[in-house]
């Protein structure tokens, strides 16, 4: 019973991870129509960004955050402005294939900027924990938990109290209405990607602190944010922490009672299960 | 979807030089024929190096001539086309490996699981649309190699070991004589009532089921066509290579370079799949022998520049420049900008 306990509290704090992972994936989607397949790749660099701050400059990764959130956001906003609004309107395979491209060039310059090795942001706390009944918890994975936590609960505040976030929620709905009541569209999709891209690479910078760090973790986190914004739907952030909290505690019992080698099987055909079911997500609205 | 407009994927009905209607046809056979002789000398004219080069080339362009029939004409974007040619490498490996079988068999087993499988969940993924379909394809396409990789008959995740055949010209001939009869399938399609009840579901399907197009089966058999072709090139490539693991039979990222190179030549066309294929693996080989490192990152360049640059294709993109000059970049440009 003790062990069922902690896999499922393990389960719990990496799904508050993978949640705030998917959140920015299920911002561009909903709200630009993008499936950015480079999402992963941003991650990734959110992750070298915060290595880098904690390695050369001595940040904490926690307070480093905000750096990471800035330079990301600045990137994010400049790659939509500068390229990804030239083929927004156009069907949504070439999109697709667009942000592939970006992934492949994202991953190639990692490899050639940072090599290959594993990269572990390794704060002076890493190795302590905290006991709670029968369930011991690492401390950096249960802050990075709540940070996660907070990161996704005021994006969800932000979309619905905002001025700027009731835009980017409008413009979701109807981007002819949007416009006609003063939206621009072409700065809004630039802040939401920019958001989603700034919240990827917050999601690397704690990835990087309880897990490992190197070029090729894109492809995976990237499926992944997939999966968790398909089981909860695109409508709410509160949705992907459901789905993020779901697919951590169903890898976490798959590799206890199955066998880790299951753990993608059973996420990715959970995946398939809920498209084939309710394709608008377990939470989702039906279309 | 990714669609050219419908009057471009039926090249033959509406040729581009309107004042000779009736010629396309014949000089275009003819000058296939003529490509198709070249190619299968180069085993005797070329080395070692540039057969080796061929197999994979072709095989490439069979890969992306069989998505070309479910993502280019019926305008599914399917991810699992890679799970057909795992199939297909696997049929052959068990085969030859665990039962002893000869090859042809293999290819047979290879080819007849494929498409049981593609029968199996094009009933259950292809009712979806656009995005949907294309998450649910990659779901399974990540789910095969760890599946795979526990069963016992397969090798698990040791993978197997096949019995070597050192004979490169006759695994060019196999890929070559593959590529020819997608070739010849997909050219029979554009002149066949299936093939335009695929375009008309790529491009609406609601007004195609009113039309009494019966889309069920008609997505179905173009998924089931794109997997035998992909579970042939899968059955030769393992037995070319004699190895097959999880992890190399069921690459997804084989399966994006099948769509890029479909869609970089021109989708839901005859030929543009074969040029796409051809002339990118030509451009990675060059470049992977001269300037090793910056090989992938230039893939991934062109991948971003023909998205926004030709995003129709090559194809598409050498008549625009006839028609337009080079101003077709430009409106291609300024075509999709918000």
């Amino acid at each position: 019973m003790d062990l069922l306990a902690q896999v499922v509290a393990n389960g719990v704090l990496l799904g508050g991870l993978y949640a705030v992972m998917a959140l920015g994936l299920a911002l561009v989607w909903g709200v630009l129509n993008i499936v950015n397949l480079a999402h992963g790749a941003f991650i990734m660099l959110g992750g070298y960004a915060a290595w880098h701050l904690y390695r050369l400059a001595g940040i904490d990764p926690f307070a480093g955050l905000p750096i990471v959130a800035i330079v990301m956001f600045a990137a994010g906003y400049a790659i939509q402005r500068g390229l990804l609004n030239l083929v927004v309107r156009a069907p949504m395979f070439n999109t697709l294939l667009i942000t592939f491209g970006l992934e492949v060039v994202f991953t190639y310059c990692a490899q050639l900027a940072f090599s290959a090795d594993f990269r572990t942001i390794n704060p002076p706390y890493a190795g302590s924990n905290v006991a709670l009944g029968p369930v011991t918890l690492p401390v950096a994975r249960l802050a990075a938990f709540a940070v996660a936590l907070a990161l996704t609960v005021g994006m969800w505040l932000f979309l619905l109290h905002t001025r700027l976030g009731r835009a980017i929620r409008a413009t979701a709905q109807n981007l002819v209405a949007a416009r006609l009541y003063g939206v621009a569209p072409r700065h809004l999709y630039a802040v939401t990607f920019g958001l989603g891209v700034a919240l990827a690479g917050m999601s690397g910078a704690l990835y990087g602190t309880v897990s490992q760090v190197n070029p090729y973790i894109g492809a995976t986190l990237t499926a992944k944010s997939f999966a968790i914004s398909i089981i909860g739907g695109l409508d709410s952030p509160l949705g992907v922490i459901v789905g993020g909290l779901f697919l951590g505690i169903v890898e976490s019992l798959t590799t206890l009672y199955v066998g880790p080698t299951y753990a993608d099987v059973a996420s990715f055909g959970i995946l398939v299960l809920v498209l084939i079911v309710r394709p608008s997500g377990l939470l989702g609205r039906t279309a | 979807m990714s669609a050219p407009p419908a009057q471009r994927a039926d090249a033959p009905q509406t040729p581009d030089k309107p004042q000779a209607p009736d010629k396309p046809p014949t000089w275009r056979r003819v000058a296939a024929i003529v490509v198709f002789a070249a190619l299968a000398a180069v085993p005797w004219l070329g080395s070692d190096v540039l057969v080796q080069f061929g197999i994979n080339a072709l095989l490439l362009a069979v890969l992306a001539q069989a998505w070309n029939v479910i993502g280019g004409y019926a305008g599914y974007a399917s991810f699992g086309n890679s799970v057909f040619y795992g199939l297909g490498a696997y049929g052959v490996g068990i085969a030859m490996v665990q039962w002893h079988l000869p090859f042809a068999v293999g290819l047979a087993l290879g080819a007849a699981i494929a498409v049981v499988f593609a029968l199996t969940l094009g009933w259950a993924v292809l009712r979806l649309r656009g995005h949907y379909f294309a998450i649910a394809t990659l779901g399974v396409a990540q789910v095969m190699a760890a599946i795979v990789s526990n069963v016992e008959l397969a090798g698990r995740n040791v993978g197997l070991v096949l019995p070597p055949l050192n004979d490169d010209r006759l695994f060019y001939w196999l890929a070559l004589a593959l590529l020819a009869a997608a070739t010849l399938s997909v050219a029979w399609l554009t002149r066949s009532r299936f093939g335009f009840g695929l375009i008309a579901i790529r491009e609406n399907e609601e007004g195609a089921a009113v039309m009494g197009v019966h889309t069920t089966l008609y997505k179905a058999l173009a998924f089931a066509i794109a997997a035998f072709f992909s579970a042939l090139a899968g059955g030769i490539h393992a037995y070319w290579i004699t190895f097959l693991d999880p992890e190399s039979a069921f690459d997804i990222s084989l399966n994006v370079r099948m769509i890029i190179m479909a869609v970089f030549g021109g989708p839901g066309t005859v030929l543009g799949p074969i040029v796409g294929a051809l002339s990118l693996s030509a451009i990675s080989e060059l470049l992977s022998s001269e300037v090793t490192n910056i090989a992938g990152l230039f893939f991934g360049v062109v991948v971003v520049a023909a998205v926004v640059l030709m995003p129709r294709g090559l194809a598409d993109a050498v008549r625009g420049v006839r028609l337009h000059g080079w101003g077709y970049f430009a409106r291609n440009v300024k075509a999709h900008r918000l």
